[in-house]
């Protein structure tokens, strides 16, 4: 047992010095601010008021009564470990989205709300 | 014959370690994209649940769009998952012909909710998947059809 010590010893003190990790963020970043939502009544507010409280949308959608406004961004987190002959690889990515449906008025009707973007993490594969 | 990794184990393993580093590697990915998508069934009812409840229980859905006259709503989490294996001897240099073998496999999986609302409002349709429930193995190894 004791002449195996030496080898591992050396091996293991190898496989630390070849090791690496890294870690990576991204963020697709639209300024529109959630709480704002309060200020905006369905049934009374315009796209117009919409507009000027949350900015403009990242995408809108024609639908069979009207339109929606869609409000999205994200955060990324990513991990990577080698290990020698073994790598790994993590990527998590979460949305902020508000959908906001106006009738053919351009008056909203319903809106709906995911804060789930700061839910994205580092991590590893299993 | 005094074996040179006896003498000079601090240069012959690592050498080792070096040569399988560039010929052996095992690697595993996972991203996933998304919340993950509750079952919503129980809750859910074609006819009375509206577009409002689904709004408040579910949140923002990740698309909308007009489909036939009706408004549909997709939550959706996908899952990827990638691991390869590649083993090879790099004769090139001292040989000329090398030997390399390599296996590769990326899965991705949905998990998706699809709602379907008449221009009223009320529910006219669910649709639920859960991909992530099948098994990466079983499921990318799979030689069924459509599959």
């Amino acid at each position: 047992m004791k002449r195996f010590r030496e080898p591992l010893f050396v091996l293991l003190l190898v496989f630390f010095l070849q090791s690496c990790a890294g870690w990576a963020k991204n963020r697709d970043y639209h300024p529109f601010d959630a709480s704002e939502l309060d200020r905006l009544i369905p049934g009374k507010s315009t796209a117009t008021q919409v507009t000027e409280i949350l900015g403009a949308p990242s995408n809108i959608v024609k639908l069979s009564n009207g339109n929606a406004y869609i409000y999205r961004r994200s955060l990324s987190k990513g991990t990577g470990l080698w290990l020698l002959i073994v790598s790994f690889g993590n990527y998590d990515k979460h949305y902020d989205q508000i959908v906001i449906f106006f009738d053919k008025k351009n008056i909203m009707t319903h809106y709906g709300v995911t804060l789930d973007a700061h839910k994205a993490s580092y991590g590893l594969p299993f | 014959m005094v074996s040179p990794f006896k003498i000079f184990p601090f240069v012959m393993y690592p050498f080792i370690v070096s040569l399988i580093t560039g010929c052996v590697s095992y690697r595993v990915i996972k991203a996933v994209e998304g919340r993950s998508v509750p079952t919503i069934f129980e809750e859910f009812l074609v006819g009375t649940t509206t577009l409002q409840e689904a709004l408040q229980t579910l949140g923002a859905p990740d698309k909308v769009a007009e489909l036939e006259g009706k408004d549909v709503l997709i939550y959706q989490q996908s899952l990827l998952s990638n691991s390869g294996l590649s083993f090879g001897i790099p004769f090139t240099d001292i040989w000329g012909p090398s030997f390399n073998f390599s296996a590769y496999g990326e899965l991705v999986r949905y998990d998706l909710v699809f709602l379907s609302f008449t221009p009223d409002g009320i529910l006219s349709e669910i649709v639920s998947e859960k991909g992530s429930r099948y098994p990466y193995l079983n499921t990318i190894l799979s030689d069924k059809k459509g599959n």
